[in-house]
């Protein structure tokens, strides 16, 4: 790997040398798949709806890893957090059964699926470029992501350029996720046939 | 599934009670005792430790969402936080007693405010004949266009349906309004429809979507 790199000229941000992977890395890597695979195998509702909460925190710990702070932040909050309460009220709002076994038993004909599944999204693993890498089109072709990282501030006077691309650059689309959700309360209400939230 | 609830002939014995968003007897309470066996109790460790961990959390929150222009952040992740604050206090003092301290005027208000105020931003550009969103032609800086889109907007939307979703979730389906397959109207007063079971699939089913409470 040579590390080094050509950008252009006028652009400020340098790509960051491709390293080895780290134990912090691999640790939290294994520590997600093995969340993910619980949840899925977990017999107990209530020890999948855990679990997954710890495999959401994994995620976030990863995406701060990777330097992602903003979808970190995202992923503790809404996955980790919102989401396992509302999952943990809705158990409490049903009927729980008493297992014996702690894992499902293996669906061997879904596992072939799976896997074959699996095994061809593997083959695809070749043609993308590696974290950090400078072939990785983010870098190589710097026109893009450079203009926004440079004219951001310049132009919105924000320091955090992904509120800026958010809030500014893409802020009908952000007013739209934001109706969506407002619509995700009301079809709610409507599901259970409520007309007031509290 | 279903049939593995013993307490199913208590079910649906008190069904001609106030809907439980006005059920104002059973305040405090996670769920029904008869079913889950885990009422609300009042913890001497979560209480003390909510009450000491909220006002930072909250304020992280605040941060999060006024701060999102200079650091990672925003309305969509403070006002998440914002919410989750409220799922806190709702665990460790009880549900029904958060939702009487938090009014649902509050939480519409939140929610349907926030979509306004973030139309109404958008839509102020327009009127002095520009884009939508178009922050330089607000009478404020363009930092504090973005900013209030953030706070008055997003955070506020994501907060109030968050803790609308949370209230909700807590009251269950209404089966004493209009039940699977009714087109009418959906009623608040209770017209007793499943306490005499003509349809018992469906008394069964909706009894299993209420929790059994009433």
């Amino acid at each position: 790997m040579t590390g080094a790199i050509a950008l252009a000229p006028s652009a400020p941000v340098q790509a960051p040398v491709v390293a080895q992977i780290t134990a912090v890395e691999a640790s939290l890597l294994a520590f997600v798949v093995l969340t993910a695979l619980a949840t899925a195998l977990a017999r107990d509702v209530l020890a999948a709806v855990i679990v997954f909460g710890a495999y959401s925190l994994g995620m976030a710990a990863l995406y701060t890893f990777y330097r992602a702070p903003d979808v970190a932040l995202t992923e503790a909050a809404i996955s980790a957090g919102v989401t396992t309460v509302l999952l943990l009220l809705t158990l409490a709002k049903t009927t729980r059964i008493d297992h014996d076994v702690a894992f499902e038993s293996v669906n061997l004909p879904a596992v072939g699926a799976v896997g074959l599944l699996f095994g061809g999204l593997l083959l695809t693993m070749g043609d993308i470029p590696a974290v950090g890498s400078p072939d990785a089109p983010v870098w190589s072709n710097p026109e893009v992501s450079q203009w926004y990282l440079r004219e951001s501030y310049a132009q919105t006077g924000v320091e955090n350029s992904v509120m800026a691309v958010l809030a500014a650059f893409r802020g009908f689309d952000t007013f739209g996720e934001a109706v969506v959700v407002f619509a995700g309360g009301i079809a709610a209400l409507i599901v259970l046939h409520r007309e007031v939230f509290a | 599934m279903s049939d593995v609830r013993p307490e199913d002939e208590t079910a649906d014995g008190d069904a001609d009670d106030v809907p439980p968003h006005r059920a104002r007897a059973r305040s405090g309470r996670l769920d029904s005792e008869r079913r889950q066996g885990t009422p609300y109790t009042e913890s001497q460790v979560i209480m003390p430790t909510v009450k000491i961990v909220a006002p930072f959390a909250f304020t992280y929150g605040l941060f999060i969402t006024f701060h999102g222009a200079g650091s990672p952040g925003g309305g969509f992740q403070g006002g998440a936080i914002m919410a989750a604050v409220v799922f806190m206090i709702a665990f460790a003092f009880g549900i029904e007693a958060t939702r009487e301290w938090l009014a649902n005027t509050v939480v519409v208000a939140l929610a349907v405010g926030g979509a306004l105020a973030f139309a109404g931003i958008g839509l102020i550009p327009v009127a002095r004949g520009g884009a939508f969103l178009q922050y330089d032609l607000l009478p404020i800086p363009v930092k504090y266009g973005l900013e209030s889109v953030e706070v008055f907007g997003i955070a506020a939307i994501v907060s109030g349906v968050l803790m609308g979703l949370f209230f909700l979730l807590a009251n269950g389906f209404d089966s004493d309004g209009s039940g699977f397959g009714d087109t009418g109207p959906v009623e608040d007063d209770p017209d007793d429809e499943d306490a005499d079971g003509p349809d018992a699939a469906a008394a069964e089913r909706t009894a299993a979507a209420d929790g059994g409470e009433r």
